[in-house]
């Protein structure tokens, strides 16, 4: 546990210090890819506010103090009673109470109510338009699913009025390197967290579901890789390739791309957060195989079947954002063996957990019912995430400075029967919206 | 907890189960008159107060008191539930999933029945133990114009045959379309089909008339033809086997096989379940049961809420989708909406009812709404009141499925299906510790060697103890 959130930290310092991460050599190009998400982003800001609505125009700057019957700070202490106080759509003070500024809206929850920060989500459902992945080659670095991300999707309403704020977008796993994933927030005015959160790469049978050796000649599936061997092959090339600085691939690279390899060097090189999509145990041995041969700290998403392989991941610090526990049928994704209690186990092992794939709050619970510590399934759908994606020094927890994404709960946050009062996104409540004859 | 199981099998069930169930449990006892009593622990009878360090005392797999001040018979087996809490076996009204393909490919198939399809070792029965739902309307599913019959079962069992509490509970109907049928066609030819049954009904009349005079024998079965006496058979069919008075070939004015379940509904003697998949469905299905003066349980799809206001007033409890909560979008406007199912039937006076088996399982999340219980806690965040969501796991469901005399409270004279749970109900750490059907305990979450492998996967299965 200890040795994980060390690697984290470091790898975290290490981006802030870099300033994020934009070495010298591709800064030209990977400029432009910058500006074009910039103004995708100020083009689709008005849009949000529009479908949001004046709530979020309304009150954007007032102090709020906010009383709860208790305040799980997550990370710190929590208080019962407890107070925060908001101020500018961020955190401004936390205590067992606190007196209300001149002028500031109070809200009191009352008693036996619980106030939490907001839920990130790693692997956020939803919301891109289309396929989130560029299939014409396998390692697709610097693709972003950004710009398809259509903010007024439904996708993001049903993820805040389930308490979460904020998450990633994880490409689709088609692709040996499928891409960027960005944080953003699931409401609010200032959507964008994080553009560039994590590279994602795919150690699973999924880039090879589609390539055939044999098929229509002219497809762009009579490709490499057609197993998984090939996968993780084409993986070790890339990242050969960039550690040598050698030229792309053009066969499996495509050449629109500013400096394909640059992200990949910046992993190998500890600035930048990998994210592998991983599903069985053996899969999960290979993640890790590899960033022993380059030298870097990856994160497990999917994760199924990462029960069977919690001493070495334990070993090795290396933290696993599990997918949904579902049990449609005895197996989960891949063919894998899904055990309920995945996350109590890894944690007992001493690996660092986050939950996955939306409801967050439902899945915290079945996750603590299952044997997960009750503290520790909340810091799984709260801090454990924003570690995983970097932004933990904004969000996750209940900390002055941090933004004021927060859920106010009736009772008990992993009771089946608490449900979820109010959602707030940098200070300004998203969920309910206002009824329509309030709107006005 | 010390818990004895006990078991007298002799005369009741066949020797396989008797085999089976040897297997499964450690003690069988071998008392001629099988007593069992449970003491100690909170008893929600649903019917009546919670009664807090009680008793119950069962014989032959029924319940024979419940009360504080009972004298426990020296013979009797003991289970002592104190610090749990003691509540009816949970009834789940609707349930394709015990049956292997529960969808017959020719859509009209009224004459078939689930017994013949009821797999006692699906998936579904282990769950249903596992969470302590002890009996289940196992039915046709939503594809089929006539389903077939259903039947009540228990959860645990060798031979279906054995599991079965009523037979021929109920027939099913469906309104929704199978493969490319249109709406139009399918209601059609649904309102074809009871027509033509009822013109059977008055040609049986009718020829039951002709035979009037030559033979007097024949009057009582003319009679029986109109409804009452028959049904009383109905009931009794499974207990004493009742084969006898439908038996004779040259009897014209008896309904043949392959319609006689048609002719039942129209009688109103075997109530309809009729699925609705859509909103559009709901008045369609009230004017069939109007028209045809049928009794109907209605199974509501998720669009199903835009009908409330025809479903307003009805005091038949309807029986709900799994995904009680989820969102829809405006096509026009795009504006997304919670659609909270529990909340808006309570805002319209519609009981409800739960069922963990739907098409839209398959877009859960969690594994939430697989769970019945799960169901109701869903709907207490919603605003059911506690003892509403235990009623509607139980007493509720069981009056819907008709098998309220037998299960769905803890009360003499019932079978004695119960659940022990490890604490109070509906609540994240409360597992179900032990279900017991008929007084024999049918599961015990001690000697639940899947769910350990499924909870502690890294830990070497050990020997049986």
């Amino acid at each position: 546990m200890r040795c994980c959130k060390i690697m984290l930290e470091r790898f975290q310092d290490r981006r802030a210090g870099q300033g994020l991460p934009l070495p010298e050599s591709s800064r030209t190009m990977s400029r432009s890819l910058h500006l074009r998400i910039r103004a995708w982003v100020a083009a689709a800001a008005p849009l949000v506010l529009l479908a949001v609505g004046p709530a979020a125009a309304a009150g954007d700057d007032g102090d709020v103090l906010i009383r709860a019957g208790s305040v799980v700070t997550v990370e710190g202490e929590t208080f019962a009673p407890g107070a925060v106080l908001v101020s500018g759509g961020v955190i401004a003070g936390v205590g067992a109470s606190i007196e209300a500024p001149e002028g500031a809206e109070v809200l009191d929850l009352g008693e036996g109510t619980t106030l939490l920060p907001g839920f990130v989500d790693v692997d956020l459902p939803g919301g891109v338009t289309g396929p989130s992945v560029e299939v014409t080659r396998e390692i697709t670095p610097r693709f972003n699913p950004l710009p398809a991300i259509d903010w007024s999707s439904r996708s993001f309403v049903e993820a805040l009025a389930g308490g979460t704020t904020a998450g990633a977008f994880i490409p689709l796993s088609e692709n040996v390197v499928p891409g960027m994933a960005p944080v953003v927030k699931t409401a609010g005015s200032r959507r964008v967290v994080e553009a560039e959160a994590a590279l994602v790469v795919t150690v699973a049978s999924d880039p090879a579901s589609r390539n055939r050796s044999r098929t229509r000649p002219d497809s762009i599936y009579v490709r490499q890789p057609t197993n998984r061997m090939g996968v993780v092959a084409m993986l070790r090339e890339a990242l050969n390739r960039a550690s040598r600085g050698a030229e792309p691939d053009l066969d499996t690279t495509l050449p629109v791309e500013a400096d394909p390899y640059e992200p990949l060097r910046d992993v190998i090189q500890g600035r930048r957060s990998v994210l592998a999509i991983s599903r069985t145990d053996y899969d999960i041995l290979t993640v890790l195989r590899l960033a022993g041969e380059f030298g870097y700290a990856p994160i497990i998403l999917g994760g199924q079947e990462a029960y069977k392989v919690a001493g070495p991941l334990a070993a090795t610090g290396v933290p696993v954002v599990l997918g949904p526990l579902r049990i449609n049928g005895p197996y989960g994704p891949e063919r894998t063996e899904l055990a309920w209690n995945t996350a109590g186990v890894l944690h007992e092992a001493g690996v660092a957990v986050a939950l996955s794939g939306g409801d967050l709050l439902e899945q915290a619970r079945f996750a603590a019912r299952f044997g997960l510590p009750e503290e520790e399934a909340l810091k799984a759908i709260t801090i454990g995430p924003a570690r995983v994606l970097g932004v933990a020094d904004r969000l996750g927890s209940i900390a002055v400075g941090k933004a004021a994404d927060l859920v106010a709960l009736e009772g008990d946050p992993l009771e089946f029967t608490t449900p979820v009062r109010w959602v707030m996104v940098d200070g300004v409540v998203q969920f309910p919206r206002p009824k329509p004859s309030e709107e006005d | 907890m010390v818990m004895a199981t006990t078991q007298r099998l002799g005369g009741l069930r066949r020797g396989l189960a008797l085999a089976l169930v040897l297997a499964v449990l450690p003690a069988v006892g071998a008392s001629a008159q099988e007593q069992l009593a449970i003491k100690g622990g909170r008893i929600i009878p649903i019917v009546g107060e919670p009664i807090d360090d009680g008793i119950i005392l069962i014989r032959d797999g029924t319940i024979q008191a419940v009360g504080t001040d009972l004298e426990i018979p020296i013979e009797a087996r003991v289970i002592d539930a104190s610090g749990k809490v003691v509540l009816p076996g949970f009834v789940e009204p609707h349930s394709p999933e015990p049956l292997v393909q529960p969808n017959e490919v020719n859509p009209n198939v009224p004459f078939v029945t689930v017994v013949d399809a009821v797999d006692p070792n699906a998936i579904y029965f282990e769950e249903a133990r596992r969470n302590g739902v002890t009996a289940v309307h196992a039915i046709p599913g939503n594809s089929t114009m006539f389903g077939g019959k259903s039947a009540v079962v228990k959860t645990s069992g060798t031979f279906a045959e054995d599991m079965v509490l009523k037979r021929d509970a109920g027939l099913k109907l469906s309104l929704r379309p199978a493969g490319s049928t249109s709406r139009m066609s399918h209601l059609a030819r649904l309102r074809r089909e009871l027509d033509e049954t009822k013109r059977y009904m008055a040609s049986l009349d009718e020829k039951a008339k002709e035979a009037e005079p030559e033979s007097p024998d024949d009057e009582a079965e003319g009679q029986g033809s109109e409804g009452e006496p028959k049904a009383a058979q109905d009931e009794d069919e499974e207990a004493d086997g009742g084969e006898s008075d439908e038996e004779s070939p040259s009897d014209d004015a008896a309904p043949d096989a392959q319609r006689e379940a048609m002719v039942r509904l129209l009688k109103g003697e075997l109530p309809a379940f009729l699925y609705c998949e859509q909103a559009m469905d709901v008045p369609h299905a009230l004017k069939l049961i109007d028209d045809y003066g049928m009794k109907a349980t209605l199974i509501l799809g998720r669009d199903c809420h835009k009908a409330i206001g025809l479903l307003a007033g009805r005091e038949e409890p309807v029986i709900l989708d799994p995904e009680l909560v989820f969102w829809e979008t405006d096509p026009r406007t795009d504006r997304d909406d919670q659609i909270v199912l529990p909340r808006l039937y309570r805002e319209a006076g519609v009981p409800i009812t739960f069922q963990t088996s739907g098409s839209s399982l398959s877009s859960a999340s969690t594994l939430g709404p697989s769970l019945l219980w799960y169901q109701a806690a869903t709907a207490v965040k919603y605003g059911m009141p506690m003892d509403e969501a235990l009623e509607a796991l139980t007493l509720r469901p069981a009056r819907l499925i008709g098998v309220d005399s037998f299960v769905g409270s803890i009360e003499p004279g019932k079978d004695a299906d119960l659940v022990i749970l490890s604490g109070e109900p509906l609540k994240l750490g409360t597992w179900v510790d032990a279900t017991i059907i008929d007084g024999k305990v049918v599961y015990r979450r001690e000697d639940d060697t899947r769910m350990k492998a499924l909870l502690f996967p890294d830990e070497e299965p050990s020997a049986p103890e």
